[in-house]
């Protein structure tokens, strides 16, 4: 899964399988996770380790605002632009 | 990489070599021996090689970790802040601070890290500290409790409240409006330089902010914790290897009722229980370490795991130590004394035995899928919902 530009969709469509696997209930694209789901920091945590390894990203300092992560909809966009990020060069 | 680390174990024997004693009774680590340590990139190992570190995975240098703790938990302590530093650094910092600050880190620079403030422990939200922008500099101000290897560190990374959430910022031990209060003296690990901190309006370039913004202030600190969490375990791997080493050596030679020692069975049972302490804690270790090093989510569930297993299992192994040594380990400064005060630090130190068990109740609830969406997956559930 670390191949360049893996679509959006495709990427929001495994991490809303990732999420039903984690908390073995079903998630909406646009779902505020954190808002409704009163999941923790140790799961936020756990979606960025989970992230780096299945699209070869390295999510970094700012990157790690929780905004980019309050939907299965926003963290393939984090995905995708860190996946542009780092095949033009520029990592970090 | 197996022979870099070989080589800083054989490094750590024969720089601690017998003085691990001397350094607990005065309190004191050799400044030198830290800097020297530090500018080899032997106190935080893992930094990757193109910032000066040793490029070891989690499981090797785990394994140093665990030998340098079977020598000396004081210098493990301030092997794990300066890791720990350095790893939030890598996290959190911008490809300039890591340039920079990880450069500093492994070239001889000693860092602590500070969380605990006098109203908030285990209840971190609680936090008093605040770093705010005034003018063309940012503005620390607060108080921080129990920061291990702050007597010796020239660069403090302190957490604390920063705009719409939290920020950790690094804070030069010498800038003005720092204090660092030495406790005077602690029950474990009395070497680390413990100390407490006040910062009086610590006026810092805005630079010395990691990162961005936004970021709550419990998702900062359980990344920064997680390092530490799986260092300390490790550490207790070692205090567990040094009592089942030191107790079977004295239960095999000493003579009592015309036998030796370990023939006798109630004896036995405590060599027995010791042995499966380190077992075991190697065990949760290895794996939690296997899953850092493979980029597994499972890393965070593993490493609460991994602390709260070892330090309660160092804690009962150093106990048993001091049972069977007796008269011959009662001494302080000798290894099974140290390790019976520095094991039970363990259990209180980065997360509390009862805050890891809280934490992993709530994965078992939520792994089982007995818990609704509401609560599901709540490792901490819901503590990212209220912005402190």
């Amino acid at each position: 899964m670390t191949d360049q530009h893996t679509s959006t969709d495709a990427v929001e469509s495994e991490l809303l399988d990732f999420l039903a696997g984690q908390t073995r209930s079903r998630w909406e694209p646009e779902t505020d996770l954190f808002a409704a789901g009163g999941l923790s920091s140790l799961f936020a945590m756990q979606l960025v380790v989970h992230l780096e390894k299945s699209y070869g990203i390295a999510i970094r300092g700012a990157d790690l605002r929780l905004d980019n992560f309050r939907s299965a909809r926003l963290m393939s966009a984090l995905v995708r632009r860190l996946q542009a990020a780092q095949s033009d060069g520029l990592d970090g | 990489m197996g022979d870099d680390l070989a080589e800083a174990i054989a490094s750590a024997s024969a720089l601690v070599a017998d003085r691990a004693g001397e350094w607990d009774r005065t309190g004191l680590l050799p400044r030198q021996l830290l800097r020297d340590l530090g500018a080899q990139g032997r106190l935080c190992a893992e930094v990757p090689t193109q910032y000066g570190g040793c490029g070891l995975g989690s499981l090797a240098g785990g394994e140093y970790t665990a030998h340098v703790g079977s020598l000396c938990s004081s210098l493990r302590s301030v092997m794990t802040s300066q890791g720990m530093a350095a790893w939030t650094v890598q996290r959190f910092g911008t490809a300039r601070q890591r340039d920079e600050c990880l450069g500093r880190l492994t070239g001889g620079e000693l860092a602590a890290v500070a969380f605990s403030e006098p109203q908030a422990g285990s209840d971190l939200a609680a936090m008093d500290t605040t770093i705010r922008h005034e003018g063309d500099a940012v503005v620390v101000s607060g108080r921080k409790k129990w920061v291990t290897a702050a007597h010796y560190a020239d660069l403090l990374l302190v957490f604390g409240h920063y705009q719409d959430g939290a920020a950790a910022v690094l804070v030069p031990a010498g800038a003005p409006g720092v204090r660092v209060e030495r406790i005077a003296e602690p029950l474990g690990c009395r070497a680390a330089g413990h100390a407490d901190l006040r910062l009086d309006s610590v006026r810092l370039p805005p630079d010395s902010v990691l990162g961005g913004h936004g970021l709550p202030l419990s998702l900062l600190v359980t990344t920064a914790l997680a390092y530490g969490r799986l260092s300390v375990a490790w550490g207790c791997v070692g205090i567990l290897r040094a009592c089942l080493a030191a107790t079977t050596e004295h239960a095999a030679a000493r003579r009592q009722f015309g036998r030796p020692l370990a023939e006798h069975q109630l004896v036995a049972r405590h060599l027995a229980e010791l042995y499966t302490g380190e077992q075991i804690a190697s065990r949760v270790c290895e794996h939690a370490s296997r899953c850092w090093d493979s980029g597994s989510p499972e890393q965070v569930v593993a490493t609460v795991l991994a602390k709260h297993v070892s330090a309660a299992r160092a804690a009962q192994g150093a106990a048993s130590a001091v049972q069977v040594l007796a008269s011959a380990g009662a001494t302080d400064g000798g290894l099974v004394a140290r390790a019976y005060r520095d094991a039970k630090l363990m259990e209180i130190i980065e997360g509390s035995s009862e805050l890891c068990q809280l934490l992993l109740a709530q994965h078992a609830i939520s792994a089982a899928g007995a818990s609704g969406p509401a609560t599901a997956t709540g490792f901490g559930a819901g503590d990212l919902r209220e912005a402190p």
